[in-house]
């Protein structure tokens, strides 16, 4: 936080106006943030900022996200599902076998569901390790998320955000981090298979910088 | 007739159900483990689906995981290939209770031969000889020594769940009779959860000789014909091929004809196989019922040119078989190698690992069922057959001679496979004359038995 650079400037506020500081920056750490994060992830855009008051908040992804998003791994258009019934395999010869041939890290957060709006274009899919992740199905089955829980809330590592139907018994889906809860990556009642990514998780710990004084006070996501 | 089918396997045989499926016009759902992503059937498929983590207690064996996975890809059958949940029986009953066809027996024939010591007492009520051996399971130490004394040393033990020779023990004398039993009933509750024991005469020098057969829902049986399974290594076939060597084609028709006459008779039904031990008199011996499709079966592909899975599906289906006894021509001969990645020079541990390039063989008769494909990671978790090379001649002089060229063609690089030992069994005069038995290779030992090859 922007604890220090606050104090330095802080010197001719009055400690009303300092508390005052104190409690909107708070306020944007625990509401306006989680929620614009969780938006942005769903999105596909780059940047997004928001203005309120005399705080502006800014939240812009890397650029290395950027360039990645043209390797998201073919898996996004070959994940069974009802959606997509006779899919018509791939190529047969062995050299198309090997071009397709996505490094097990490389992975990227996508959905074969069609359930993102901006799928396909110059949307990021993936972040770099730590800024998000994203809760996988435990079990090959139906998809059925938690509907108390909505994008934007905090959910602690462990936290149930839905369950996959196993011939009618259900398998627990748990957030893999502390977080904010993001978009969901298949629809409910979709079929989905073990390890299949299903629901976004913005991590915790992404820090807001927030400044004192009226001049240019801005909020960057780091 | 199916619309879609699920195939809860692996590897070569995942492919080939794939192609027999698209043969007939069924979709083709590939079940696969994490492991398995980047297999070549997960890509050929007209679907597929990962069903679990590379241990496959939580994939290819997960009843629920395979089932779930067969609803929601909208399948109406579920191919189990072999091995894994192939001869389960709970496994079929469930498939069944979900509305979905298992592709095999029914769940209450595959319960009928479930047990290997009923399934022999059952098939002796129809005329089938069977080894002398022990009258059920042994009861504990001193009921075995009385068996062994009344049956006669050398005995083996076996287990009465499972197979592929684990829990097998051969014993020569009551001395090592308790050891071997001890050994013999860990083994089989860490394999099969089950550690009773039967016990039979050891055969000294014997063949191993299978029947196939297919039975549709009809109770119309035919055969098609028998295959020799005796080059084994440590009871884990190598090679197998057809018509078996050692035989008269009497005693053959003789022996295959029983062996439909018994399992038509006991309501047997689908494709299966059975085994005999056959011994140097000539004299045959039933040992057990594979209710599967068996990795060997192209050798019998090759001969009669009938498409088994195909056979497979159609009697699941409830197809009758539309062919007769009369229809089944055989013709010429056919060796089946089993291409595996394991290092003859470290006691034949499996390997795994990239195959940097794979090449199969081509020319007349030569047929290669694999999976592997240049840059394919043998994956750590699962058997070594990497691929089968069938070579079928009009004789079996030619069958070896293309064999030859074709084991000389194939390219497998980066992992070390059994190519050698093949190449050595064709070169040694006890497989040249027909002479194989299934202890030849390992009295020998794999590692002399490849020195000498290389000395001739």
């Amino acid at each position: 936080m922007a604890e220090g650079a606050g104090r330095a400037r802080s010197g001719s506020r009055s400690k009303t106006d300092r508390l005052a500081d104190h409690d909107a920056i708070e306020r944007l750490a625990d509401e306006l943030l989680p929620a614009l994060m969780a938006k942005l992830g769903a999105s596909g855009l780059g940047e997004m900022e928001v203005r309120e008051g005399r705080w502006k908040v800014r939240l812009r992804r890397p650029a290395s996200s950027q360039e990645a998003s043209g390797t998201s791994g073919r898996r996004s258009t070959d994940r069974p599902s009802r959606a997509q019934p006779g899919h018509a395999g791939h190529g047969h010869s062995p050299s198309a076998v090997e071009k397709h041939r996505p490094g097990r890290e490389a992975r990227a957060v996508s959905s074969g569901n069609g359930a993102r709006p901006n799928d396909g274009a110059s949307a990021p899919e993936t972040l770099p390790a730590g800024r998000r992740t994203v809760a996988t199905s435990p079990a090959v089955g139906i998809f059925h998320p938690r509907t108390d829980v909505r994008p934007g809330a905090w959910v602690r590592a462990g936290d149930r955000l839905g369950s996959v139907d196993v011939l009618g018994v259900p398998q627990e889906v748990v957030a893999p981090v502390d977080g904010v809860l993001g978009a969901s990556l298949v629809e409910s009642g979709d079929a989905v298979e073990y390890g299949q990514e299903l629901v976004l998780i913005e991590l915790a710990g992404v820090t807001s910088g927030g400044q004192g004084g009226g001049s240019s006070g801005a909020a960057e996501d780091a | 007739m199916f619309r879609k089918i699920l195939i809860a396997n692996r590897g070569e045989i995942a492919l080939r159900i794939v192609r027999a499926a698209r043969a007939l016009g069924i979709e083709a759902v590939v079940a696969y483990s994490e492991a398995d992503r980047e297999s070549l059937p997960v890509q050929l498929a007209d679907e597929a689906i990962c069903v679990g983590p590379a241990d496959a207690r939580r994939s290819y064996l997960s009843a629920p995981a395979v089932i779930s996975a067969a609803i929601v890809t909208g399948c109406d059958a579920v191919h189990p290939g072999y091995g894994f949940l192939s001869e389960d029986e709970g496994f079929a009953e469930v498939v069944r209770a979900h509305e979905l066809t298992f592709i095999g027996p029914p769940p209450e024939v595959l319960e009928r031969f479930a047990s290997k010591e009923a399934t022999r007492r059952l098939l002796a009520g129809h005329g089938l000889p069977m080894v002398p051996g022990s009258n059920g399971m042994l009861r504990d130490d001193g009921h075995a020594l009385e068996e062994a004394e009344r049956i006669g040393f050398p005995v083996l033990i076996k287990p009465s769940a499972g197979g592929g020779g684990k829990g097998m023990r051969m014993v020569r004398s009551p001395r090592e009779l308790e050891t071997a039993l001890t050994i013999g009933r860990s083994e089989a509750r860490a394999a099969f959860g089950d550690d009773s024991l039967y016990m039979e005469k050891w055969i000294e020098d014997n063949r191993h000789v299978e029947v196939q057969v297919a039975v549709d829902r009809f109770g119309h049986g035919i055969h098609l014909g028998e295959r020799d399974c005796s080059v084994q290594r440590r009871h884990q076939k190598l090679l197998e091929e057809a018509p078996a060597p050692g035989l008269s084609p009497a005693a053959r028709s003789e022996l295959c004809e029983r062996a439909i006459r018994a399992v038509v008779a006991a309501g047997y039904e689908n494709v299966g196989t059975l085994e005999f031990l056959v011994d140097r008199d000539g004299n045959y011996y039933f040992i057990e019922i594979n209710c599967r499709i068996q990795v060997e079966h192209p050798v019998t592909e090759a001969l009669t040119g009938i498409d088994l899975v195909a056979m497979q599906i159609r009697i699941a289906a409830g197809e009758p078989l539309g062919i007769a006894q009369a229809d089944v021509v055989s013709r010429g001969h056919a060796i089946e190698f089993r291409i595996n990645a394991e290092d003859a020079d470290a006691d034949f541990q499996p390997q795994a690992g990239i195959v940097d390039r794979f090449l199969a063989p081509g020319g007349p008769g030569v047929r290669v069922d694999s999976h592997v494909y240049s840059g394919y990671e043998v994956p750590p978790f699962y058997d070594s057959l990497l691929a089968k090379l069938i070579v079928w001649g009009p004789d079996r002089p030619t069958a070896i001679a293309r064999s030859r060229v074709a084991l000389d063609e194939l390219l497998v690089e980066g992992l070390v496979t059994n190519v050698p030992i093949h190449q050595a069994l064709l070169a040694n005069e006890a497989f040249l004359e027909g002479r194989m038995t299934t202890n030849l290779l390992d009295r020998v030992g794999g590692a002399a038995f490849l020195a000498a090859a290389a000395r001739a």
